[in-house]
């Protein structure tokens, strides 16, 4: 089965080369850490409009901020690789085609795997405690990196059709706070305007922002966790659809 | 059984553009072969097909025994590859780069660490093989490139102009390094601008002008096919004998007897002719009937310097080869 081998080799090249560059995890950490400690605090009396702990309330917009960015990277980290020839390296090789981008695709989902866990455990500290326990967490951390696994897509579709790594930093930058900001990632739908909450209810943040704050402050409720795992999965399938398009496109 | 047999081999890109117009050739098992031709004559195109990473528009081409398009894995097992461009993972260690390498070429366990050893210690980098490759230098990353494309032991060696942009001290390392290879039995095809290591170590070359292939054969017959000594006539005011007073000249020699050829080069006017050095007086004499004044006169016995301008109407000029850099396979740009 090389098919498998040279997915895990592919999969701890890209760990070893995040690892090794702590700086770009920084940064990628940094604005979520920042929403976490200074955004929350200046919105605090936001809470009380919310009936609840805004910090509580946030966490949940602030972990699918995080997914959204730094799956976003991914584009360009293949652009590199497209640049540098180190693609056409790896193509010259017997490995299997789908086994470089599945590499890569796992090593994004591991990485939102884990700045999640980061996030969640600093949110721990300033007395986030999801409901639902244990399998809470789990279920949080699996989620968010499905939906950043639906994000990576786009990203390595951009990158591979457009070969520029400015352009796909530029459309992420372009699209990061809209989508946010329209979204129920940081405040309650009630208290938006009507047109926002119409924005709101169709974009796709919202679905997993929703079952996740389920899962921090409500409990299991099948019916949000349902739909944001409908959502992911179509965006998914066209995102990634794109990406293995795209992808044979630039190996044949 | 040939490592490379080509037929009829036809690129043509997308936009139109024909970077390779119908070539033939073969290349013995064990050869050293050279393929040779200016910017743009579609030996980066021909590579990249023969290396199954681009697909030839119709053709014949076996590589190893094996079709490169129905067969294109078993090709990938049995040659190495090293591009234009140095390839190596900066962020990994010059041992996890060979070990990557290695492990897609489906080796494992204690023969692929042996293996990467073994090479770390032939090109030199045995003390540096656990920094990160960051921080080698251009010759170091270039011998653990080419390393990288060994460690599966292939049995052809593909190399895109391999010394390009090397210090000579590297270059030489890295010619010595492919002489050894080729000792080894490893078949090797390279194209380069080198023509001297070319004349020293190519058994057979071939040229490839605009797509097509203009000479084949060793580098001595392709010489002896020019069958004349070169010589080399600058002209007083305006170097390369512009205009007006590069036709004058050439009327002047086309009336000597003796003259076998008279190519237009860009910097000086070449002639060849048997015997070429009984015939300098009598330019001198004609030239200075005519006026004209000769900045400076040398003659030669051919070099493949001779045979690549006679076939192409250009001289190869390694040091521009830099500016002219291609990218990697999906830059589109070509060469």
């Amino acid at each position: 089965m090389t098919f498998v081998s040279d997915t895990y080799y592919m999969f701890v090249r890209w760990m070893k080369k995040l690892v090794r560059n702590p700086i770009l995890l920084f940064f990628s950490l940094f604005q979520p850490i920042i929403f976490l400690l200074l955004f929350t605090q200046l919105f605090s009396k936001f809470g009380l409009l919310l009936g609840t702990n805004y910090t509580v309330f946030a966490t949940a917009g602030i972990i699918l901020q995080n997914s959204f960015s730094s799956a976003f990277q991914s584009g360009t980290a293949v652009v590199d690789d497209i640049k540098s020839g180190f693609l056409t390296k790896v193509l010259a090789t017997p490995a299997s085609r789908t086994s470089i981008l599945l590499g890569r695709l796992l090593s994004d989902a591991f990485r939102v795997f884990s700045q999640t866990l980061i996030i969640l455990l600093l949110a721990y500290g300033l007395g986030v405690f999801p409901v639902t326990g244990i399998i809470g967490y789990i279920l949080i951390l699996i989620t968010v990196a499905f939906f950043g696994l639906a994000w990576s897509g786009i990203s390595l579709a951009l990158g591979l059709r457009t070969k520029s790594a400015e352009t796909v930093f530029g459309i992420a930058g372009t699209l990061t706070f809209p989508l946010l900001f329209m979204s129920t990632a940081l405040v309650q739908q009630g208290l938006m305007p009507l047109w926002m909450q119409n924005v709101s209810s169709y974009n796709p943040i919202s679905f997993a922002v929703n079952a996740i704050r389920d899962l921090i402050m409500t409990g299991y409720v099948w019916g949000s966790f349902s739909e944001a795992y409908g959502v992911i999965s179509l965006i998914s399938i066209l995102t990634l659809g794109a990406t293995f398009y795209e992808f044979r496109k630039v190996v044949s | 059984m040939p490592a490379v047999q080509v037929e009829n081999l036809v690129k043509t890109y997308g936009d139109g553009t024909q970077a390779v117009k119908g070539i033939s050739f073969k290349v013995d098992d064990g050869e050293f072969f050279g393929f040779l031709g200016p910017n743009g004559a579609g030996k980066s195109t021909t590579i990249k097909i023969l290396t199954t990473l681009l697909r030839k528009t119709s053709g014949l081409a076996n590589v190893a025994g094996h079709d490169i398009e129905h067969d294109a894995q078993k090709v990938r097992k049995l040659i190495g590859v090293q591009m234009q461009d140095t390839v190596v993972d900066e962020d990994l260690t010059g041992r996890e780069n060979l070990m990557l390498q290695g492990h897609l070429q489906q080796m494992h366990g204690e023969e692929l660490k042996g293996r990467v050893n073994e090479l770390l210690k032939i090109v030199d980098l045995g003390d540096a093989a656990d920094k990160r490759s960051a921080y080698y230098s251009g010759g170091m990353k270039k011998r653990l490139d080419l390393a990288s494309t060994l460690v599966h032991r292939p049995k052809i060696l593909f190399l895109d102009e391999p010394t390009t942009g090397l210090d000579p001290q590297s270059r030489a390392q890295v010619w010595s390094y492919l002489k050894g290879l080729n000792q080894e039995g490893i078949t090797i095809f390279i194209t380069t601008q080198y023509l001297e290591e070319v004349d020293r170590l190519c058994r057979r070359l071939a040229i490839l002008d605009n797509g097509e292939i203009v000479a084949q054969g060793t580098p001595s017959e392709l010489k002896s096919e020019i069958g004349a000594d070169r010589i080399t006539l600058g002209l007083e005011n305006g170097n390369p004998g512009t205009g007006a007073l590069k036709d004058k000249a050439k009327q002047v020699l086309g009336n000597l007897g003796g003259i076998t050829e008279i190519v237009d080069s860009d910097e000086a006017i070449v002639i060849y002719a048997k015997n070429g050095g009984f015939l300098v007086p009598d330019i001198v004499r004609a030239f200075d009937g005519a006026g004209i004044k000769l900045a400076s006169i040398g003659v030669s016995s051919p070099t493949l310097d001779d045979v690549f301008l006679k076939h192409t109407g250009r001289r190869i000029r390694p040091e521009e080869i830099d500016k002219s850099r291609a990218s990697g396979m999906f830059g589109r740009r070509r060469r």
